[in-house]
């Protein structure tokens, strides 16, 4: 989606510190030419295609379909990308362009971890030095993720300052990106941040519904009626729904972290029930969760990758228009839509775009039988084997993790 | 002129260079903050840039973040703010305060009514330094309409036509970041710009339309020497603030008196 000056509506625009200023017209003079250099595409077209084995398929399912006895339900497989998420088709994109402007190192914010490894993948790749900043609290919770960008040969920082979650992680990004913007490029994850972040990003990942354009109208002879997308910061909502903004029959539905209630500190709710107002904060403006003061708040969800203060100005503008319906889904029903996709498919989600399956969950029985919808599974689960254990209260799992240290003390001391 | 340009030169008829000491408004409490910045007014410092603390205060160094969110263990309103720095200014009239903000709060309380409170408890600065200038056009006008100055930075990366562009709309003074990276000190260490400091401030002072303050990673008496003759104000920050947090306010007082010495 073409922005007017960076701005989306009300939000969106560049309110970065003077220091960034260059960097960031750098970023964006260096995108402006990329996207219309038919070799850079090209090349884009190229490694999508070898690096992260696009196209991703969309999988019909028959079980799930007969389950709930209402609309047809698809699933856009961002799953299958090489690293296990949507994550990859930015990365690679922004990758390339940091290759474009010669730059020698790349630093990335993370939440659930997700775009840290897929980060870490590429500079490994193209041979970049590599710093991901990640709250501490989200190292812990995703300790298996860090493992693999350490073992990729990142650099990982555990941010133990606020809340010590995605928006820290942010904070002391830009706060390291200042410093060392003449060599670094911010590898920005999701469609926010100052401009043209939010834009190129949206850009990267729109290769998710251009897909889903062709793919649609060649298994079921249209386009859907109705799309579904997690919404954290947004970048894969924005992938699937932006190729379909000006077919005016594509329902689209964001669906953001309900966590564990509404109380303020419990949910990552910032459009739907106007839990969320508008601010200026980490180099944009949109609808961030705050108080009356105007100081941004703790949020929750059982998924780490959509806990985010904020959200993509671009969602936040189509859902002020009407253009996106938003809705929420909860801890436990996430978990619910979860164990039913695994049950009924045989697909393992992450549980950030469990949420999404929750929200389809919901409509799909009161929808038509000739109705088409399309759910993006963002991601997979395999990295959430924790906390889904721990949901589903798996009795022999804290038991396999006791033999699991056993053994690998005494592997140690062996070795010593 | 802006009455906060008439007041730097008035003062510069007699001080070879100003002192600006910044504090974080509720830093340890609301109580000690005010306690602090009374007790530097007291001690003769030329300025205050009071921080309201801010959630994410991205341009700052460890020092200055970790104050802001010790701060905000407390719930601080804009509204307390001003009526506070409202009562400071008058008991220190030699003295003047400036506030420096991140946006958010400013923006939620109302960048207007802002400036119509800062004008009426006469603090005749407002430092916002995620507002750009090509953002600005309501906020400069409210500025003007209320006869107070918004202060614009600019760094040793700033692009030299946009550099002389600031210099050239500076009101009140111009603040001068002297180096790349975050304020005070940090794992983000900027690299040394590859002109000169003097050349940097030379270029600046060519086409500047204000006073020049220069903050960022002024610790020694030496850096405040440097300066003169060629800005108006050193700007003091994480500094004071790792000597308040080492020795308490006993401690700041030294290193004031170290960096700016009384005749």
């Amino acid at each position: 989606m073409q922005s007017e000056n960076g701005f989306y509506g009300e939000y969106g625009g560049s309110y970065i510190p003077e220091i960034l200023y260059a960097s960031q017209q750098q970023i964006l003079t260096a995108y402006e030419d990329a996207k219309k250099d038919p070799e850079f595409l090209a090349e884009l077209h190229k490694q999508w295609q070898q690096y992260s084995g696009r196209p991703t398929p969309l999988t019909y399912c028959a079980n799930l379909t007969e389950h709930f006895g209402g609309a047809q339900i698809y699933l856009k497989r961002e799953d299958l990308n090489h690293s296990g998420a949507h994550k990859m088709n930015n990365v690679i994109g922004q990758g390339l362009l940091v290759k474009r402007m010669g730059k020698k190192r790349v630093i990335a914010e993370t939440g659930a971890g997700q775009h840290g490894i897929a980060t870490a993948l590429v500079a490994a790749r193209l041979g970049l030095e590599c710093t991901i900043y990640m709250g501490a609290k989200d190292v812990e919770r995703q300790y298996p993720n860090v493992f693999w960008m350490r073992q990729l040969g990142a650099t990982v920082v555990p941010v133990t300052t606020g809340s010590q979650t995605l928006k820290d992680a942010l904070d002391e990004a830009l706060r390291d990106w200042s410093s060392s913007h003449e060599e670094s490029h911010y590898l920005i994850g999701t469609a926010c941040g100052c401009a043209p972040f939010p834009e190129m990003v949206a850009f990267f990942q729109s290769v998710i519904g251009d897909e889903v354009r062709e793919q649609s109208v060649k298994q079921f002879g249209q386009f859907p009626d109705r799309l579904y997308a997690c919404v954290g910061g947004g970048s894969n909502a924005c992938g699937l729904f932006l190729p379909f903004l000006n077919e005016e029959n594509v329902a689209m539905v964001g669906v953001e972290a309900g966590g564990r209630g509404i109380k303020l500190g419990d949910h990552s709710v910032r459009l739907s029930h106007d839990l969320g107002s508008k601010g200026i904060a980490q180099g944009f403006a949109t609808k961030f969760i705050q108080d009356s003061n105007g100081q941004l708040q703790d949020t929750h969800s059982i998924a780490a990758g959509l806990d985010y203060v904020g959200v993509s100005p671009i969602i936040a503008h189509l859902a002020d228009t009407g253009r996106i319906e938003m809705t929420y889904a909860m801890d436990d029903e996430v978990i619910e839509a979860c164990t039913l996709l695994l049950k009924k498919e045989g697909i393992i989600p992450a549980l950030e775009s469990s949420h999404a399956l929750a929200g389809a969950f919901k409509d799909a029985p009161n929808l038509p039988k000739d109705s088409h919808i399309v759910i993006n599974l963002s991601g997979r689960g395999d990295k959430d084997i924790f906390n889904v254990a721990k949901a589903v209260e798996d009795e022999t799992f804290p038991q396999f993790l006791s033999s699991y240290l056993a053994t690998y003390h005494a592997d140690m001391e062996k070795k010593a | 002129m802006s009455q906060l340009a008439d007041f730097i030169q008035q003062k510069r008829q007699v001080k070879p260079i100003l002192s600006m000491t910044h504090v974080v408004y509720g830093y340890p409490t609301r109580q000690q903050s005010l306690a602090w910045m009374t007790r530097l007014l007291t001690e003769g410092v030329d300025f205050i840039e009071v921080q309201f603390p801010f959630s994410d205060p991205v341009a700052d160094g460890p020092s200055i973040v970790a104050a802001c969110h010790k701060a905000l263990e407390q719930t601080l309103t804009v509204e307390d703010f001003l009526t506070d720095m409202g009562v400071l200014a008058r008991d220190f009239p030699d003295s003047r305060i400036v506030l420096m903000s991140y946006l958010n709060p400013m923006y939620r309380y109302g960048l207007d009514k802002l400036a119509k409170r800062a004008a009426e408890i006469n603090m005749p600065g407002l430092i916002i330094p995620d507002l750009p200038i090509e953002l600005s056009a309501d906020y400069i006008a409210a500025c003007e309409a209320n006869q107070i100055d918004p202060i614009w930075l600019v760094t040793p990366v700033t692009p030299k036509e946009r550099l002389e562009m600031l210099a050239s709309k500076a009101s009140g003074f111009l603040y001068c970041v002297a180096r790349s990276g975050v304020t005070g000190h940090s794992n983000h260490e900027g690299k040394g710009s590859t002109t000169s400091v003097d050349d940097y401030l030379a270029h600046i002072k060519a086409h500047a339309k204000a006073p020049m303050g220069v903050g960022f990673g002024l610790r020694e008496r030496h850096q405040i020497e440097a300066l003169i003759g060629k800005a108006d104000i050193a700007i003091l920050g994480s500094a004071l603030l790792d000597a308040y947090n080492q020795g308490g306010e006993d401690a700041g007082i030294a290193l004031l008196n170290t960096l700016f010495p009384k005749k």
